[in-house]
């Protein structure tokens, strides 16, 4: 159909998983300040000129190096759940200090410089006593203490200012401070800038900085678990009036200045910077480096406004209108981030599968329904959870995988006694002995594993090549689901998808796309690379005998191919059965030489339609429940028997779908075959007419004895 | 205009009018298992449209007419029609049989025949007043189409009043979405639109609106009615009724049977849809899984309010619940979707 070729085309050229990926990461968090600033500079470049020539740029780091020791004191103690408004004017108060202790009364600037910044930290230590131990209302005593400092400052200086503009402070280090730079930049901002580095290193990585986010994320929960939330909260006021009293020390090597306005409004500005640059108002969620971001964005503005010759008024009246706007953008974006990933995640695409043949129960087709494996005498009922893939060994013990990460086995002959063989954690999927007997796992979540006659785990693979383009981490395995080994010991396993985690694998098939592909675990030096990606939910790895290459189904695009790995068709992707009425899952050998393959359920038309409309996926994963969606439906199942030309020889059914309604693995040993199901809570053994009552895949595969 | 603008960003992310919605089965509908654990007087292919004619239970079952013998638990053919059985009623003497020819049969022994009612004849009622109330699901749709009806949103149905004596016929209401059952109350003509999951009596507002199902026949109950509920309704359902472009192409490329829109039958097919919910899992399906089909008998009180309700869940067998009869102290129900008669016994007033 036309409309059909135009979807296939739309949803070929234009990725929609790309947003969903993208909202997923951390990172995306930055996004935002980031693109304001790229929009303000590109804003002001175009108006100003000169903007970025290195004069100009040197100016502004001066400004930038003191916004910024505010804006760390600030940053920290909202993130600890707090607001600082007193930083303009204990800026203002320190500014002076530093002027009348270094000049008046004649202390050596280093001296007064310290002095200042105690003075700073008592400040500090005032508001913390009150909020922190008194738990008085940060924004009312802050706000208080800006007043109480600004009075000081005005009094002060209406009594000291003609002595303080008489004496100067001689020093070459002051002077360096005030007027030098280092390649262009000034000191105060280098200063900045490794206490930015310091402040991250501490947040990120140090027991201190933990516990103030970890306040600032939940109070209760900090106390609960044993912080001393006081003793933070009081801590972060006492450190940003000590990096306030930094900035106002620099402010005053620079300037000298004496006006009563210095610091005015300044709390505003720094608070913008803070929030703009992603720092939350709610307290735990933010970094030194979103407010590097918010800094160097407000400088540009403020600096970019001046220069543009606004007056000062309407300089405030832009500040606080981004502030405004960014505290809006902070709040709803933390309240609909998740609620906006969940639905933006899930990205269908167009996918058609090959014309559904008339399967029935009528004995005429390859597929015809019967009830062969309702009579499967079962295993285990109840004690099993999920045994995605089952195997034996020679001696006739039968292991099975888990939801909840077990090997259990049942031990030979009559596989009544049940014990977990060994936990790995994750959920347990396929499964393959290798020559000298160790059972090789692939386990959901984790990777692939190896279990040792001795029960060791053994960790094989956790991660592969990562692919340039791809913006989830593809080098982490997410749902290693079934492997097999060449003869040469490498082993070849199968990654199902790469976007979902093992819980939410059905929602793979909702995509439609190949999310899923191969990796070759190379157990002679250890690595692991991708030898074939871009498959839909690749599944049932079986070598074949004799050759070099191996079978592999995919689920969702319900066809089985074979791999060459080596020879001279090395690299090639031959199909085997296009069109399957059915979900392949695990391929094993049979006695006959041929092939069985799991069928996991049907193909279902009203599916099959959904799958060429990507849109209408799209409209019910975003409108309905989860719970609600349309998958392939899942309920009838069975197993295929098929050779290498794609002829299907046999097929077994539950058709009634009580006992097996899903197959996902099944093994033949000595004349039985033992059905797994991911979702089942049994084993099952079917008794196959006329089968070899000797054959042992270990033999047929490894050999007579090893 | 702002509502305008609204329209779209609501119909754009689903919600308001344009949510995919089902209100839940509660208060009087809470779900239990009655229904699923009642007593199975007979099992039959397909039974619907119970009634009392002559002190006998007949019921129709494709184009034979069934008379059950309670005692026994048995039913022998009654009386063979000419085409499928939609509907049956009785007005004192004289049975009233629906085809799916779109003729109308008044049988007392001789048989007239009633022309003009269109071809999908879904209920009959009779109002006590010498004439019989009869709904026609549908102008274009005949009674087993009723999916295709559904799907493209149909409001061609109407009431009509047949004259028992000279078989007249009079139409009381058209344009309603799928009548599929009436009652006379009083001198209130009440109607069942199936597709609007509501009952209004014509003339008036709604009685009784947002049911969680596609309701079907009203028969008496003392003080109140029985109101079967054939069909459940299904987000998913929902959502196809608003997908216009994939509703259509499901319509012409897939068999009816396998659409997505609600059955009679609990799920037998591997073709039919399947969703998330409904995955068997340690070999059971859950009782509250999403279904496209389930069981409800509802009670009713005088002014046709819920007040107790009989039901056979997503996991159960006796779904499409198409008629009810009071017996006594106890009610049959033909469960046409369970293939069974089921009589219940403890009925709470």
């Amino acid at each position: 159909m036309a409309s059909d070729v135009f979807t296939r085309w739309r949803y070929k050229l234009v990725p929609d998983k790309i947003v969903g990926e993208i909202l997923s990461k951390n990172w995306v968090d930055n996004a935002i300040p980031f693109l304001f600033l790229l929009v303000a500079l590109a804003v002001f470049g175009a108006l100003i000129p000169n903007m970025f020539t290195a004069g100009s740029m040197s100016g502004m780091t001066r400004t930038a190096g003191e916004y910024l020791l505010v804006a760390l004191g600030l940053t920290i103690v909202v993130l600890a759940g707090g607001i600082d408004l007193s930083v303009g004017s204990v800026f203002a108060l320190t500014n002076l200090s530093m002027l009348a202790l270094g000049g008046v009364v004649g202390l050596p600037w280093g001296l007064a410089a310290v002095a200042v910044l105690v003075l700073g930290g008592l400040i500090g230590l005032a508001n913390g006593v009150l909020i922190g131990y008194l738990r008085l209302r940060a924004f009312l005593t802050t706000l208080v203490m800006l007043i109480i400092c600004r009075a000081v400052t005005d009094t002060l200086l209406l009594s000291w200012s003609k002595d303080i503009s008489s004496v100067q402070i001689a020093s070459p280090v002051w002077d360096f401070l005030a007027f030098k730079t280092v390649f262009g930049v000034a000191p105060s901002f280098l200063v900045a800038v490794a206490l930015a580095a310091l402040a991250h290193f501490a947040l990120t990585r140090l027991r201190p900085g933990w516990h103030i986010l970890a306040v600032g994320g939940s109070r209760r929960a900090a106390h609960n678990a044993g912080i001393d939330v006081r003793r933070t909260v009081c801590l972060t006021y006492v450190l940003s009036g000590i990096l306030t009293a930094a900035a106002g020390i620099f402010y005053a090597a620079r300037l000298a200045s004496l006006g009563n306005d210095t610091g005015l409004g300044l709390e505003i500005t720094i608070l913008t910077a803070v929030v703009l640059g992603g720092t939350s108002l709610g307290g735990g969620r933010g970094s030194v480096f979103k407010t590097v971001l918010g800094v160097i964005i407000v400088v540009i503005i403020t600096n970019s406004l001046i220069r543009l010759g606004l007056r000062s008024g309407a300089s405030s009246l832009v500040l606080g209108s981004i502030l405004l706007v960014a505290v809006a953008i902070d709040v709803r974006w933390l309240k609909n981030r998740a609620k906006l990933l969940a639905r933006s995640y899930v990205s269908p695409t167009y996918f058609a599968l090959p014309p559904l043949q008339k399967v029935s129960r009528a004995p005429d087709t390859p597929y015809a329904i019967n009830d062969l494996l309702s009579a499967a005498e079962p295993i285990g009922v109840g004690e099993v959870d999920g045994p995605e893939d089952v195997i034996l060994d020679e001696e006739g013990n039968l292991y099975c995988g888990s939801r909840d990460g077990d090997i259990i086995r049942f031990l030979a002959p009559d596989h009544k006694v049940r014990e977990v063989y060994v936990h790995i954690g994750g959920a347990t999927l396929g499964l393959a002995f290798d020559r000298d007997g160790s059972l090789l796992v692939c386990v959901g979540g984790m990777g692939l594993y190896k279990v040792t006659k001795a029960r060791a785990v053994i960790k094989l693979s956790d991660e592969t090549t990562r692919s340039w383009l791809s913006i989830v981490d593809d080098s982490r395995m997410r749902l290693a689901d079934d492997l097999d080994i060449a003869p040469d010991g490498r082993v070849f396993f199968s990654e199902a998808t790469i976007r979902y985690e093992m819980h939410d694998w059905i929602i793979d098939a909702l995509e439609g796309r190949g999310n899923g592909r191969i990796i070759c675990y190379d157990p002679r030096d250890g690595s692991s690379r991708t030898v074939l990606s871009g498959r839909q939910f690749p599944n049932g790895i079986c070598m074949v005998p004799g050759s070099q290459s191996f079978l592999f189904a995919e689920t969702w695009g319900c066809r089985i191919s074979r791999y060459y790995y080596d020879g001279p068709k090395k690299g090639r992707v031959e199909s085997v059965i296009p069109d399957l009425p059915g979900y392949p899952d695990n391929i094993n050998l049979a006695s006959d030489g041929n092939f069985w393959c799991g069928i996991i359920g049907m193909r279902a038309p009203a599916f099959d339609l959904a799958q060429r409309m990507p849109k209408f996926r799209r409209h019910m994963v975003m409108q309905i429940a989860r719970d609600q969606w349309l998958y392939p439906n899942m309920n009838t199942g069975g197993v295929i028997k098929f050779d290498l030309s794609g002829r299907v020889v046999q097929s077994l059914w539950d058709g009634v779908g009580e006992r097996h309604p899903q197959v996902t693995s099944m093994r033949e040993h000595r004349g039985y075959l033992y059905l797994g199901g991911i979702f089942n809570n049994r084993i099952g053994r079917y008794k196959i007419p006329g089968a070899d009552p000797d054959w042992t895949a270990a033999q047929a595969y490894w050999g007579a004895k090893r | 205009m702002i509502g305008w603008a609204r329209g779209r960003i609501d119909a754009f992310r689903g919600r308001g009018a344009h949510a995919a919605t089902v209100p839940p089965m509660d208060g009087a509908l809470r779900p239990n298992t009655l229904l699923e654990e009642s007593a199975v007087l007979l099992r039959v292919a397909a039974p619907d449209n119970l009634v009392l004619y002559r002190g006998k239970v007949l019921f129709s079952s494709g184009a034979v007419i069934m008379a059950l013998d309670l005692a026994g638990g048995v039913a022998s053919e009654w009386r063979r029609c000419a085409a499928e059985v939609t509907a049956l009623a009785v007005a004192g003497d004289t049975l009233a049989i629906g085809l799916a020819d779109g003729t109308l049969m008044l049988s007392d022994g001789i048989d007239r025949v009633v022309t003009g009612l269109g071809p999908c004849i879904t209920s009959l009622a009779e109002d006590g007043a010498g004439r019989l109330i009869a709904c026609i699901g549908s102008a274009s749709n005949p009674a087993s189409d009723w999916k295709r009806d559904l799907l493209l949103a149909g409001a061609s149905g109407s009431v009509w009043a047949v004259s028992l004596g000279d078989g007249a016929v009079q139409k009381l209401a058209g344009g309603l979405s799928w009548p599929a059952g009436a009652a006379m109350a009083g001198e209130r003509v009440v109607v069942v639109e199936a597709w609007k999951h509501r009952l209004v009596a014509l003339g008036a507002a709604p009685l009784v609106s947002d049911l969680p199902g596609y309701p079907s026949r009203l028969s008496a109950a003392p003080g109140g009615w029985w109101l079967s509920v054939f069909a459940p309704r299904n987000q998913l359902i929902e959502l196809v009724l608003r997908e216009t472009e994939y509703r259509e192409r499901m319509m012409r490329e897939v068999e009816p049977d396998h659409w997505i829109a609600p059955t009679l039958s609990p799920a037998a097919d591997f073709n039919e849809p399947m969703q998330g919910g409904a995955i068997r899992t340690h070999g059971i399906v859950k009782p509250w899984a999403p279904t496209r089909s389930y069981g409800l008998l509802v009670r009713l009180d005088g002014n046709f309010q819920p007040v107790a309700s009989y039901h056979s869940r997503a996991d159960g067998r006796f779904h499409g619940v198409t008629s009810a009869l009071q017996m006594g102290d106890r009610v049959l129900v033909s469960s046409r979707g369970g293939h069974a008669i089921l009589a219940l016994t403890e009925v709470q007033p």
